[in-house]
């Protein structure tokens, strides 16, 4: 009786809702992370084991393909920010005003990509940018007189074809994000500022960027380590995990690489826990800054 | 609603033209982005061969377009039925971790935003944390517990790991905390329980951020690859895009089926975001999310 | 109070039921879970499919013989075999190869289920299991890139297929058994085919330049060969956006060609040897590479290989007309370049100096047996009965169209003149002519395990810089070799 009293008091009916939570984070965080982080100082064989120490992580830093995988993400991961954040951000503002019509229908197009799987979009982007003179890319390019491209060889063009495929995906999910904000801003702020005399764009610097700032972090939050942890992308546009000099090479690839192909778990794991260090890090500099966890929640 | 821009009840002259602007503006914006789609959807008209020999091409001359490709889809010959299994295993996958992640995630975030007591900030941090970690580096070792386990070529054994799904759970929790606490009170007033007022009274008001989430979740599930192709043993389970992905080998790809397939394949995710486009806008309204 | 606690308890039984009942039950349950949408779209879905769940679909692919995911073949009361590819056509292959062993051994018979995976999970499974000590299949298709890792447990994780293919040994290609031999001399894998390089050349192009077919015969070098490219490319006028050849910044085929004529290895030849790239006749080759794409007799591979849509449109094109690869490039014709039947003509790849071999096998599937097995005599006796045995290698050149091992077959008249067969019948002349001819001149590059980390490099890097980038290929060769050293 007692229990079935306790079960249903106030102060343990929280706790038995957050159990799913707790549950699934000690079963599928807590103790694959364990596992990530003893392989990561060994050498893990066919048989055995061998406790190697820091031997994973010393081989790292003197490993240039690393660097290399890391300079590439850490390039893709700012384009997305300056690419996946500003543009979306306009595109919802001009989505909200009452200027676009048949609103509903563009956000379906801008939708749709998010909904195709990577599977067949990488191989559609592969096409595109294919170097041959057929590839719409290059179509396109010598259309306007340009030439064709080895899109997928150079380092410049390379990052582009990724950038664009980014684009293409999640413009239009992040756009919705930024709608979801908008329609949080009162209504009044516009009106009063209004009053004062404010144009279109005193609106927007004044009222709108501020009061969509939590979208915004939100966003940015996420566009951070979905750009450090790219992959997919990647990998579909160079039918693999391999690109020449390396140009397409993340550290998720890297990590692919090395832990799925050539099987050294010890060495993968090694590379996923510095890329998790490093997003942590980066994200919690960015909250930190933006302030979020100073203020407790609303 | 707000407005930010264009506030006017009246056109004016200025207005309209901005108007027009505007609005060519989008449809520039979606030709660009429904083009690649729009050439895979031309190129699942055509044999194989003719993508391989002309390349992914805008070419529109009907006479040269056949619908072979889908009568083959839908032939009911062995690739066919092996086509719709996939299907079906996709479709049933997705209902089960959609329906599975929605209450769990609900339960969870209601127990993170309805109640004042000690640990509420140290799980919400922790539920931020498993935001931050990337999947990839937990496959291996989430492999090797699956095995252990036995949960391996099991369903439960591609949901469960992503059932408390953090993102889920911290859009709840936003839209939550933004509901009148009150409405607790009362229920507590007419004797409900704390159990009875989470699903009978709090649920039904929740239901535009189940809207939302459904779309989403609904779209990772249906488009997930990488996990359960290594969960799932037997190929009578494989999911579309799975099967898709057996379509592409080192030596040589399947290309009849396969764009026909995925072009196919993205439907019934497209229908299931027209239906609750509405809900999804309206939800995201409401759930405004806050940092 | 008590109806309250029911309730709540019932809804927390449903939850739980839901999520262990997919645990348990299987995908014909499906749909029914779903929600309105889903549930629509299932339906809409079942309209289209003949068959309503998969045991009938499996009955369905069994009439009809061919492909599908997953398929259970053979006797019922045999030994119950599982199968592992990542390739559908083979395990339809095996599938066929079940039926005849079952004929051929009464006593012996075997029922196998066949699953077809991505190329990934593939592997990475076969590769966990094996760590994990179980789960594997009986008999797994390994790609020739994965034998390294897959090999690394020898005995202790796979089963040798000595014994079992002794009846065939004497026929079957040595130095083909040879690249899937373990670091302990037993055999683990079974071949799919030689992969042996020849040159394609596109006759009827030539023929129009004036070029005849004696004139391709007569080749021998690869002096001679680019000096015929040279007269092509002055025949047609040398019109932009036409090249003799192309060479690959994305594979090393051409590379392991030069070794093979060489007779050298960049591997080393064995697990613990030094890996050495910076051979004489891999400079030799890429200098010669260089100076091609430099005159304009060759350019660089669209999308850095041949064997990439690209490629195929490349050639489709006419804008190449002669290259090596290996023999199951024929498939790649036959698949996507219909259109070229009649046209080409395939013969030996020219050598750097007379009496040098003038192939290598390239490429190819390695199909291993697990210790695991429930009977790995039984499995390995099948597999080398499947892959081995003359009425194997004739059904793998008929559906698979590879240049098989077993070489008792190769001047078999109604094998390698069949008139009914599509490979015999798109080329000018018979693929197993060739072969005959070079039969003792197919040399072997080995796959050990640094052979991923110099392919990376090479495709990654040095390929590029050399070709693309007009690098001078000391330089690029020795960069390289720091890199492969690293990783020693």
């Amino acid at each position: 009786m007692k229990i079935k009293k306790f079960f249903y008091s106030q102060k343990a009916a929280p706790y038995v809702f957050v159990i799913p939570f707790i549950l699934s984070f000690l079963f599928f965080w807590v103790y694959p992370l364990c596992s990530t982080i003893v392989m990561s100082f060994q050498d893990i064989g066919p048989a055995t084991s061998e406790w190697i120490g820091f031997k994973n992580y010393s081989k790292l830093l003197r490993d240039p393909t690393f660097r290399t995988a890391i300079a590439n993400s850490f390039e893709y991961m700012l384009g997305t920010l300056i690419l996946l954040i500003p543009f979306p951000m306009l595109f919802a503002v001009l989505m909200d005003s009452r200027l676009v019509k048949a609103k509903g229908f563009w956000k379906a197009c801008l939708y749709l990509p998010a909904l195709t799987s990577v599977v067949i979009s990488g191989t559609l982007f592969r096409l595109m940018f294919s170097e041959y003179p057929t590839g719409q890319m290059n179509v396109i390019t010598s259309a306007l007189g340009l030439g064709t491209f080895k899109w997928l060889k150079m380092k410049s063009t390379g990052l582009g074809a990724l950038l664009v495929t980014a684009c293409w995906r999640w413009t239009g999910v992040n756009m919705l994000y930024f709608l979801s904000g908008l329609k949080g801003i009162d209504t009044a702020l516009y009106e009063s500022a209004e009053i004062d005399g404010a144009n279109s764009w005193q609106k927007f610097r004044y009222v709108t960027i501020p009061l969509i700032k939590p979208t915004t972090i939100y966003v940015l939050t996420i566009s951070v380590y979905a750009g450090l942890a790219m992959f997919m992308e990647s990998f579909m546009l160079w039918a693999g995990p391999a690109s020449p000099n390396n140009i397409g090479l993340t550290i998720v690839g890297y990590l692919y690489n090395r832990g799925i192909q050539k099987n050294d778990l010890g060495y993968g794991s090694a590379i996923g826990l510095v890329l998790l260090v490093i997003a942590l890090i980066i994200n919690i500099v960015q909250l930190v800054a933006n302030g979020t966890f100073k203020k407790e929640e609303r | 609603m707000a407005d930010s821009i264009g506030k006017k009840m009246g056109m004016s002259a200025k207005n309209r033209l901005l108007s027009v602007i505007a609005t060519a503006w989008f449809a520039i914006l979606a030709i660009i982005i429904i083009f690649p789609v729009f050439a895979g959807l031309l190129a699942s008209f055509r044999p194989g061969t003719e993508l391989i020999r002309k390349g992914l091409s805008i070419d529109l001359d009907v006479s040269t377009m056949t619908l072979n490709n889908y009568i083959y889809l839908f032939s009911g010959n062995a690739d066919s039925q092996k086509y719709f299994m996939w299907f079906r295993n996709s479709l049933f996958l997705t209902a089960v971790s959609v329906v599975g992640t929605l209450i769990v995630c609900y339960i969870v975030a209601y127990g993170l935003s309805m109640y004042e007591y000690p640990l509420k900030n140290f799980l919400f941090f922790l539920v931020i944390a498993t935001m931050m970690v990337p999947f990839e580096i937990l496959i291996l070792p989430l492999y090797k517990e699956m095995i252990t386990l036995k949960l391996i070529d099991t369903t439960a054994g591609v949901v469960l790991p992503g059932v408390c799904g953090a993102s889920t759970v911290f859009f709840f929790r936003q839209y939550m905390i933004g509901l009148p606490k009150e409405l607790l009170d009362a229920g507590r007033i007419d004797g409900a329980t704390e159990y009875g007022i989470c699903f009978k009274i709090m649920l039904p008001i929740t239901k535009p951020a189940f809207a939302a989430m459904s779309i989403l979740c609904a779209m990772g599930a249906w488009n997930n690859v990488l996990w359960p192709m290594l969960v799932y043993r037997n190929a009578s389970k494989f999911t579309l895009p799975i099967g898709l992905n057996t379509l592409l080998t080192p030596y040589g790809n399947n290309y009849d089926v396969l764009i026909a397939g995925s072009m196919f394949g993205i439907l019934p995710v497209f229908i299931v975001f027209l239906c609750f486009q509405r809900y999804f806008i309206e939800g995201m309204t409401a759930g405004a999310v806050k940092g | 109070m008590k109806k309250k606690l029911l309730a709540s308890l019932l809804s927390v039984a449903m939850v739980s039921s839901l999520l262990v009942g997919c645990g348990g039950g299987s995908a014909d349950s499906g749909a029914a879970a779903g929600d309105g949408a889903a549930a629509e779209d299932g339906a809409a879905a079942d309209d289209g499919a003949a068959a309503d769940d998969g045991a009938a679909a499996e009955d369905g692919a069994a009439a009809e013989d061919e492909a599908q995911a997953v398929t259970t073949v053979g006797d019922p009361n045999g030994t119950h075999l599982e199968c592992w590819s990542f390739v559908e056509a083979h395990n339809t292959f095996y599938a066929k190869m079940v039926d005849k062993w079952n004929e051929a051994n009464p006593d012996r018979t075997i029922e196998v289920t066949f699953t077809t995976y991505p190329y990934e999970s593939n592997h990475t499974k076969l590769l966990t299991s094996l760590q994990a000590g179980t789960g594997a299949p009986d008999i797994c298709d390994v790609e020739m890139g994965q034998v390294p890792n897959v090999y690394e447990g020898l005995d202790t994780w796979l089963y040798p297929l000595d014994d079992a293919m002794a009846p065939y040994a004497a026929d079957m290609l040595t130095s083909r058994l040879d690249a899937y031999k373990g670091s302990d001399g037993k055999q683990y894998g079974a071949p799919f085919h030689v992969g042996a390089t020849v040159q394609y050349y596109n006759m009827a192009v030539l023929e129009e330049a004036g070029i005849t077919q004696e004139d391709v015969d007569a080749v021998v070098t690869w002096d001679d060969w680019a000096a015929l490219g040279e007269r092509y490319l002055d025949a047609i006028g040398r019109p932009e956006g036409k090249y003799w050849t192309s060479v690959d910044t994305g594979g090393v085929d051409w590379q392991w060609i030069a070794m093979a004529e060489y007779g050298e290895d960049w591997t080393g030849g064995s697990a613990d040897a030094t890996a050495n790239v910076q051979l004489e006749s891999v400079k030799k080759m890429l200098t010669m590479e260089q100076e091609w794409v430099n005159s304009g007799l060759a350019e660089v591979s669209p999308d850095g290989y041949v064997d990439l849509e690209a490629g195929f449109q490349n050639i489709l094109d006419h804008n190449i007309v002669s290259f090596p690869k290996a023999m199951w490039y024929m498939s790649r014709f036959i698949n996507y370049m219909p259109e070229e039947e009649g046209n080409w003509y395939i013969a030996k790849c020219p050598v750097f100096e007379e009496g040098q071999n003038c192939s290598v096998g390239i490429g190819g599937t390695g199909t291993v047996v697990t210790a695991q097995s429930v009977d790995p005599a039984l499995a390995a006796d099948f597999l080398c009965y499947a892959k081995m045995s003359p009425e194997g290698e004739t059904m793998i050149w008929e559906d698979l169209g590879f240049d098989v091992c077993n070489t008792s077959l190769w001047s078999d008249d109604s094998f390698a003149h069949d008139e009914s067969n599509q490979y015999n019948t798109f080329f000018r002349n018979y693929p197993y002519d060739v072969l005959n001819e070079i039969k003792d001149q197919i040399g072997v590059v080995m796959t050990v395990p640094i052979s991923p980390t110099i392919n990376e490099q090479m495709c990654n890097v040095t390929l590029n810089d050399i070709l693309e980038n007009g690098m001078d290929v000391d330089e690029a060769l020795q960069a390289a070799q720091d890199i492969v050293a690293l990783e020693q």
